[in-house]
Formats: C-alpha cells, structure tokens, sequence
C-alpha cells in the first residue's frame, strides 16, 4: 500500500521509531526552511549541503550494500569513493595531466569500470576466505590507493590535485547553459533581508537534481534487490554463510555481487563530488570518509537502505553544524567538537539502541507474492528487534 | 575394503575410501559405503566416531585426503558444496543454524534452489519471472509448514522458535530445495519427545513420497526405529553395516561403544 492511496493507513502502519524519525526529519526541514528564509542559510549553501547529504548516502548505500545485506567489512570507503571522484576528474578536467576534456558521462563510465576492477582485485583473492580477510585486505587497499594518488604526480597531479573540473552537466544540451539562462530573482520574505537566486544558485539546483537521480536511482535498485530472493541470499550469508552452501548457493558469487556493487555505489558518490566541489586533492582520499560512511550505516541501522540514508543526513548535519556553530555561536574548532559529537552519537546508540535507529522493520519478501496474504502485525516493533537486535547488528 | 560395504544395486551415494585427518588424528579412516535409493540409512557410532566429519566430506565442506564421494553415479569428490548440492545431496548442521532477522517462512524461502529471482540482472529485467515464482515458492513453503503442523510459526522471528521447532524448520527447508538424498546430522538431539515424534513421522512421510535419506543420530531408539539399514562408524573407519536387529546383537558394535569414543 502506497502513501498516496491510503495515506492514513500507511501513518498506521508505521513503527514507532519510524514516526520518531519521521517526526524529527519533518521538524528539521521546517527549522532549515525557516532559517532559509529568514536569510540565516543562504540557498545556494542550502543546496551544497543537500548535495553533500545525497553523497554522503550514496556512501551509506554502498556500504550497507556491503556489510548491511551480506556483512562484508570493508574499510576502504574512501578508496572507491577516490577512484570514483579521480576517474571522473582525469578524464574531464582541463588540467588533467592524462586524458581530460571528455565529456562527463565518459568520465562517469571510466570512474565506474575502474572502480569495478578494483573491486575484483581485492574481492578474488579475499571473498572465498573468512570475512576478515577482507577487512585487512581492504585497509591496505585504502592505503595503497591514497599513497598512489599523491606521488603518482604524471597520473593524478600529485599533492596539487586536479582543477579546472566541468561541471556533470557540461556539454548537455539546454541544461549546459541552464544556470546562465535563468533569470536572477529577488525574494523578499522579510523585509531588509531579501533572498537573492542567482547564476550559482541555479547551478546547485542542478547539482542536487543529479545527485537526488542518483541516490533515487540506487535507492529503488537496492530496495527491490533487498526484498529480493537475491538479497535473501544474501541475508543467509551475513547470519550464516555455510547455511547458504549447504543450501546449495555459490556463496562466492554472492559475496562478489554484492560488494562489487557496493563499490560502484560508492565510486558514483565519488563521480558526484568531483562535479559538486570542481576539485578533487589527495585529502578526499583520508580515512574520515571511510569512518563516516561506517558511522552513518551503524547509526541509521545496518540493513536498512533508509537507515543509511538517515545516517548519511546526521552525518552531513554534524559535519557542517559544527562549522555553523563555530561562525555563530561556540568558538570550538570544528573538527575535534565534530569527532567529539560523534562519538557521543555513537556511545548513545551502542548503548540504548544497538541495532541503529531505523533497522529493517518488515519481512523482505517479494512485495507481489505476499500481497492479499497474511501479513505479520509489526506496529510496534520489527522482525529484528524483537530480540533486542542481537550482536551483530 | 571394508566390511561395512554391503553391495548396492541403486546407490545414490557413494563413498569410497574416504580419508581425511587433522592434525595425526584420522578423523575419517579408510570409510567405505553406499546409501540405497530409496532407504532410510542410519548412522551410528560414539562420540567423535567422526560421524560429523564424514558429512562435511560428502557435501563438500571439507576436502579429503583421498577416497572419492559418488552422488547419483557423478564423481562430486573434491566439488564446492553448492555443487554437491545441484547433484541432489543437501545436507543439515548438527547444531541448529539460526537466520538473524528472519521470520520462519523468510527463513524457509531461502531453501528452493535456482530462484529466478537469486539473479541479480532477472530482478529488473524479469520481474514478472520472479513474483511467479516467488509466489510458487511461498505457497509450496506454506503448504510443508502446514504438513509439518507449524504453520502457525510462519511469521513468527525464525530466532524466537524452539530448538525442535528449529529442527523441523531445518528440516522442511531442506525439503524445499528438493534434495534426492537429504542428509541429516542428529535431527532429534535436544527435541523433546513429542516433537521427535512428529519429526521421525515426517521423516517416514517424505521417505515414501520419494525422498532417500542418511541420518546421523544418538538417540538409539529413534535411529533403530526409523532406519534400516544402519551402518556403524568407530574411529573413522565402517565398522559394519545391517539391519537394525543385526546391528543390535553386534559384539563389535557393543564393544564400540562400551570401550571407544565417549
Ligand atoms: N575441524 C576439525 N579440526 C580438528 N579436529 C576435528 C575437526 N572436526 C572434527 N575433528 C575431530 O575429529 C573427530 C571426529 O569428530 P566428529 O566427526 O565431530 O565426530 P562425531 O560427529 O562422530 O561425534 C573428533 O576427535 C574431533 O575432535
Ligand atoms: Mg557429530
């Protein structure tokens, strides 16, 4: 049943962490909208941080891809996240010291098939192992990978980074020249403090249009995968792997399915940013993103595609309401009172709710083979939790 | 060879000088036998008798040191065990495998092999391929649920159900991955006796419609019931093979389990 041909049934239906969440989202979007238009937020920033919040989720996706559905630990976030974000920088940039100047979408496409070697590389020696294997394969990886990007100066520019990066839209017919076109407008909803949209502000438009495509895109796609027979297999794998063989899946095949795409998923995050920052250096490559992208799946509740997403949201709020509040309010260096903050996040869920906020609430079965049938009544708690969320969650 | 190998006219399992050791410890010692299509096999023998580790070698989860494992007349020696599986043989754990935020007919539905829908590239191509056989799957889940009278479980948390519950779980999702020799590692141990009951009833049932099985199991009175023949391992090797009253009156066989394993 959909939001729009039952809405108060779907209201109904919700769990109760669900309404808190979807509770506390509703009140922060009204804060922010207000804040807007009382000039405190600039729109044009507002959009920055709603693109920064649709990379951070494409993070989140992507590892839960991973260790959500299948439990692969993998600890270098940030290297598919770099390759994603330099693949599409060399191949589009004017200052790439090797291809450059194609188009966009060619960089998107390199991005994503060097991702997608990197991830064979690593997952076909490591995925016929034990879990753990990965997990050390993949925190070298992360090292190995970053060390390249910095003294491999004829290939990436070393510590300098790559400039003169197009933005995804370059080159498109009518959306190219889309920002220019428009008209710059002028809103006054106080008086004294008008809100001005100008040539940037319709190019962060554009910017979150893309980045709204591709984490919607990936939403549907793991969704449909999640509730699949695939995912079920997956699912198999992360509660226990030799159960799935004696059932007679190839479990490696699995295992390489999932984190390839998992990969993929986090290298797009990396072609997004390349395009939203106009610049990519070696310090996109550092581990914080890896922590983060960790952080935001635990958080939002492992498994859960809208747990990453929520946990992708806090995570964009802590990084950027530090730095707010250190302009406004607390002289405090952002970066420790950041650290600082999500480590209480962390302590707080760990010890009041271990299986995350919003973990998967509802059976995963093919949603049109269990229409019309007996469903479980979930109102005030899911599947998993009834059990106070077990160990690894 | 060993006295244990009674000929076979329709093996559907075959094991032939099996070895395997850990360490200087021969697990599985010289272990020579055959399953007859159709039967109910019990196997017996102490503790550590290395019962467990013969099945891990069948299925495929351990590599022998030598010997080879026939199923339905294919060499599957040495195969991955979701190759095993294809040619027919599933096999269940001793202790009971829990799946983690699960409900029971989730947990069921992970049984039926080569689901349309385990593909990944099917899901957005053939969507309409995988609710037909989804749907076909959850029915058949539904109906053995039904046949095995816990039905009433199907949406319960597969985590949150007894251990016998757990058995019988076991083994009706063995069931739907429609094996021709199902192999079965102590399915009474630790089920109360009512349940037991219903669960060697079910063995019987699924043995007539057509299903072979070896079984693994402690409980004397359960296996000498149900299975015929009985093959007899002590210390890795088959000790003998017969029918339960053979088995019984065995001097060996008593020895084995007076003097050996436990
Ligand atoms: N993976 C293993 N590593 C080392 N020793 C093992 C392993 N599996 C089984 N063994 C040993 O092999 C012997 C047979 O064990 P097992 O097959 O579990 O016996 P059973 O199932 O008949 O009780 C035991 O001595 C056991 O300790
Ligand atoms: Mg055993």
């Amino acid at each position: 049943m959909s939001l729009l041909d039952d809405p108060r049934a779907t209201f109904a239906d919700l769990t109760r962490p669900e309404g808190w969440v979807l509770g506390v989202s509703v009140a922060f979007a009204l804060f922010l909208l207000v804040a807007m238009l009382t000039g405190a937020l600039g729109p044009t920033y507002f959009l920055f941080l709603v693109g920064l919040a649709g990379m951070y989720a494409l993070l989140s996706f992507g590892l839960n891809a991973q260790w959500g559905f299948t439990g692969l630990i993998n600890f270098s976030v940030a290297a598919f996240f770099g390759i994603g974000a330099y693949g599409s920088a060399l191949m589009t940039a004017s200052s790439s010291p090797i291809a450059g100047g194609f188009n966009p979408l060619v960089g998107l496409v390199v991005a994503l098939v060097v991702a997608l070697v990197l991830a064979l590389l690593i997952g076909i020696p490591t995925l016929r192992l034990r879990t753990d294997y990965l997990a050390i394969a993949s925190l070298g990886l992360a090292e190995v990978v970053r060390l390249v990007v910095l003294n491999e100066r004829w290939l990436t520019n070393g510590s300098a980074g790559v400039r003169g990066i197009p933005g995804f839209f370059q080159g498109w017919p009518v959306l190219s020249t889309f920002p220019e076109a428009m008209p710059g407008l002028r809103l006054v909803v106080i008086p004294g403090s008008p809100i001005i949209l100008g040539t940037s502000f319709w190019q962060s438009l554009l910017n979150v249009l893309l980045v709204l495509a591709f984490a919607g895109v990936t939403f549907f796609v793991l969704r449909r995968a999640h509730q699949s027979p695939w995912g079920r297999v997956l699912r198999t794998i992360r509660s226990d792997e030799d159960l799935a063989r004696a059932l007679g899946k190839n479990t490696y095949s699995f295992k390489m399915q999932s984190f390839i795409l998992g990969s993929l998923i986090m290298a797009l995050a990396g072609v997004f940013y390349t395009h939203l920052n106009l610049y990519v250096g070696p310090g996109d490559l550092d581990p914080i993103t890896t922590f983060y992208a960790w952080v935001a799946v635990i958080l939002g509740g492992s498994g859960s595609n809208r747990g990453a997403l929520f946990g992708g949201i806090v995570i964009v709020t802590i990084r950027e309401g530090t730095r707010f509040l250190n302009d406004v309010a607390l002289p405090i260096d952002p970066a420790p009172m950041r650290l600082l903050l999500i480590g209480v996040v962390i302590v707080a869920v760990m010890r009041y709710r271990p299986q995350g906020v919003l973990p998967p609430q509802r059976e995963l079965i093919w949603p049109s083979a269990v229409d019309g049938r007996a469903t479980p009544e979930t109102p005030d708690s899911g599947v998993r939790e009834r059990k106070g969320g077990g160990g690894d969650e | 060879m060993s006295e244990g190998a009674l000929p076979k006219q329709d093996p559907v399992l075959r094991v032939d000088d099996l070895q395997k050791s850990f360490g200087g410890l021969a697990a599985t010692d010289h272990a020579t036998f055959g399953v007859e299509r159709g039967t109910i096999t019990g196997l017996i023998g102490p503790n550590g008798a290395g019962k467990s580790t013969l099945f891990n070698l069948i299925s495929g989860f351990y590599e022998p040191d030598g010997g080879t494992v026939e199923v339905n007349g294919t060499d599957v020696t040495g195969m991955e065990p979701y190759q095993v599986a294809d040619h027919g043989l599933i096999r269940t754990f001793q202790t009971p495998r829990k799946l983690e935020g699960m409900t029971v007919r989730e947990a069921m539905l992970v049984g039926p092999r080569k689901q349309p829908g385990e593909s990944f590239l099917t899901l957005f191509a053939s969507p309409g391929s995988v609710s037909e056989s989804e749907s076909a799957n959850l029915a058949e889940a539904e109906r053995i649920l039904e046949e095995f009278e816990i039905d009433h479980l199907a949406t319960q948390p597969a985590t949150d159900i007894s251990g016998g519950q757990m058995k019988l779980v076991e083994l009706a999702r063995a069931m739907l991955a429609e094996p021709e020799v199902l192999l079965l590692d102590e399915p009474v141990a630790g089920v109360n006796p009512t349940l037991a009951k219903k669960l060697k009833d079910q063995i019987r049932r699924l043995n007539e419609q057509g299903t072979t099985f070896l079984l693994i199991e402690h409980d004397m009175e359960f296996v000498m019931d149900l299975a015929d023949p009985i093959v007899v391992l002590d210390q890795g090797h088959v000790l003998t093979e017969g029918t339960p009253e053979g088995v019984r009156n065995d001097d060996r066989v008593i020895d084995a389990y007076l003097g050996g394993g436990t």
